[in-house]
């Protein structure tokens, strides 16, 4: 485990870029009410708990235009 | 001079006739009044005159220029504010209007200048609100502002006041009669009340059949229904009046009501004496004695009977 | 013209503003990121995950071994992503009605694919060489060595498969109507072109190739030249798809 520790630095800017997207995806879903199909609490899983790829679907096929 | 042209129009959704030989003419300066039904087929005109839909045979014309379908040409004539305007709601109204402007292909000082000026005539000037934000009345307005940007010679709108309350209704209307006064307008509408507010020509659409245009005043006075309306004074009016006013020939219908008298005529302009000499010679005291002017809604109803 | 670079201008602003723009930065940024480190970090994820009685014995990493972690992230995820970004790029307007408007202000329907075409692929370009960039400079600190035969061939070939699959992406969306209809047609033209690509006579037809060839370019197992007609047949079937949206969205019902 102490190797992969020395490669924190690399990975920080990697965990960091993952929670701004989780972070801009789950303020712009609570600012929404409604999404093409699901709801509120089905977004905020699949953006908390999906890794990269859950604002991903957010924002491509879950937010409704405005 | 001759804005646009309708040529025997023609569009068939697979076995249904939308539209059936719709011949039409606009003249400059004029406000003309397109009624009908919902799904008597005015969208569906008004689509294909901006080259949105293809005409099944027939062709139109705008400024002389015959309107191609998918081509974008003629629509530089025309200003159209379609019957639910969609914005890009993450714009601002300037940010928008500028957006249709350089479409347009105007130069930025002159946007600027007009995208103010529009911007206070639609009454949206300081509103500092994105268009996501904006209610259906206010959508509507800055649907007029873009659809007068490039001067159009001709502005379209479809059915602007239809989903408005009064408010928003009178405000949509206050807009285009002024804007009436540069523009010639086609307007789409099922509400009679505001064609006869400001508009000078009609056409009715019933079917997708045109069944009557020309001038509303010509309208009303072809297709008058004469009425005379009598109030008496005396509850029970005497049954042998009524039976008198039947057996007289220009009379086609008379219909008592407690005190009131609804009496329609073929002709009013010359027997409208002859109902007053009765009443004096039959000695009936009279409260009230109207002669009813038709209402454009009585001409539509009667129209598409 | 002016109505052109209008609309080319209102489409990057709606890139931005909807987050698709940041949204491909970041995930290509973290492609380029996380490929050589995946690589590096390998032996000892694997030593960790050693399971009583069985050895892993894992040779020592090389540099290479970045470039494979890169290439298939991008083939894969990224496709995915570029996927999910852009099959809404025209249905979306087109069942919003927001194109009215813009039509019946005299925009003409050409400018609208070219313009969306030309914002994609711009995004695809950037996102793309940001994620080689970075994939190149942490490559060479973790490895200390970055040139490998070919490597910016094979990059092209992928680069050039992404403005494939944009082309189809406009095509479809110009096909079909709906939200979803036009990113099923996508998928299902990839997956046609995917399941032809076992027959090795067509391969070298096949645009696939230049997503599918990129390690065996840059360790020699591949030369540039087998792929020559790949990309020629892949730069005509890029045209041919967005001929095919040019007359089909002007011959639209809107």
């Amino acid at each position: 485990m102490k190797e992969i520790m020395e490669y924190w630095p690399f990975l920080l800017p990697v965990i960091v870029i993952q929670v701004i997207l989780a972070v801009i995806a789950l303020v712009d879903l609570l600012r929404h009410k409604t999404y093409r199909f699901g709801n509120q609490f089905f977004w905020i899983i699949v953006v908390l708990f999906v890794q990269l790829i859950g604002p991903i679907l957010y924002f491509t096929i879950g937010k409704r235009d405005s | 001079m001759e804005i646009l042209r309708l040529d025997h129009i023609e569009k068939h959704f697979g076995d249904v006739r939308a539209i059936q030989d719709l011949t039409l003419t606009v003249t400059a300066h004029s406000v003309f009044g397109f009624i009908g039904k919902n799904g008597a087929g005015k969208t569906t005109t008004m689509k294909m005159i901006m080259g949105f839909l293809p005409p099944s045979s027939g062709e139109i014309y705008v400024c002389g220029e015959k309107v191609n379908y998918g081509d974008t040409k003629t629509n530089r004539h025309i200003g159209y504010l379609p019957d639910v305007p969609e914005f890009y709601g993450y714009m601002f109204p300037e940010q928008y209007l500028e957006l249709c402007g350089e479409i347009a292909g105007q130069k930025p000082t002159q946007i600027k200048k007009k995208v103010t000026q529009l911007l206070k005539l639609v009454g949206l000037k300081g509103v500092r609100r994105k268009i996501e934000g904006f209610s259906r009345g206010m959508k509507q307005r800055l649907g007029i502002a873009q659809a007068l940007l490039n001067q159009p010679k001709l502005l379209i709108c479809d059915e602007p006041t239809s989903a408005l309350d009064p408010i928003g209704r009178k405000e949509i209307l206050e807009i285009l009669s002024k804007v009436s006064e540069q523009t010639t307008i086609l307007f789409s509408t099922h509400i009679l009340s505001d064609v006869e507010r400001i508009c000078d020509r009609i056409g009715i659409l019933d079917q997708g059949k045109l069944i009557v245009q020309g001038n509303l005043a010509e309208i009303r006075s072809t297709y008058r229904q004469d009425t005379i309306l009598i109030e008496l004074a005396d509850q029970n009016c005497p049954a042998s009046f009524a039976a008198k006013l039947r057996s007289l020939p220009f009379v086609s219908e008379v219909v008592m009501k407690e005190n009131t008298i609804t009496i329609h005529l073929t002709d009013i302009t010359k027997k409208a004496g002859k109902i007053l000499e009765l009443l004096a010679r039959e000695q009936i005291p009279v409260i009230k004695y109207e002669v009813l002017e038709p209402s454009l809604e009585n001409v539509f109803l009667e129209m598409i009977k | 013209m002016n109505g052109l670079l209008a609309f080319t201008k209102k489409e990057f602003r709606e890139h931005i503003y909807n987050y698709k723009a940041l949204i491909l930065l970041a995930v290509f940024f973290v492609f380029g990121m996380i490929s050589p480190l995946l690589a590096k970090m390998m032996p000892e994820i694997f030593s960790h995950m050693s399971i009583e009685g069985l050895t892993i014995t894992i040779t020592e990493p090389t540099y290479i071994e970045a470039y494979s972690q890169f290439f298939k992230n991008i083939t894969q995820m990224g496709i995915i992503v570029i996927l999910l970004i852009f099959s809404g790029i025209l249905s979306r307007e087109l069942t919003r009605g927001t194109l009215i408007i813009v039509l019946a202000k005299g925009l003409s329907r050409h400018a609208v694919i070219l313009a969306k075409y030309f914002v994609a692929l711009t995004l695809w370009t950037i996102s793309y060489s940001l994620a080689a960039i970075i994939n190149f400079g942490y490559t060479f600190y973790l490895f200390g060595q970055f040139y490998a035969p070919n490597l910016l061939f094979s990059l092209f070939c992928l680069w050039l498969f992404g403005v494939f699959i944009l082309a189809v992406v406009m095509m479809t969306s110009t096909l079909t109507s709906g939200n979803y209809a036009g990113l099923l047609l996508t998928a299902a033209i990839l997956g046609i072109l995917l399941t032809i690509n076992i027959f090795p006579t067509i391969k070298k037809f096949n645009p696939v190739s230049l997503a599918s060839n990129n390690i065996a370019l840059i360790t020699n197992t591949k030369s540039v030249s087998e792929l020559l007609i790949t990309i020629w047949i892949t730069l005509a079937l890029s045209s041919f798809c967005l001929l095919i949206s040019l007359i089909v969205f002007r011959r639209k019902k809107l």
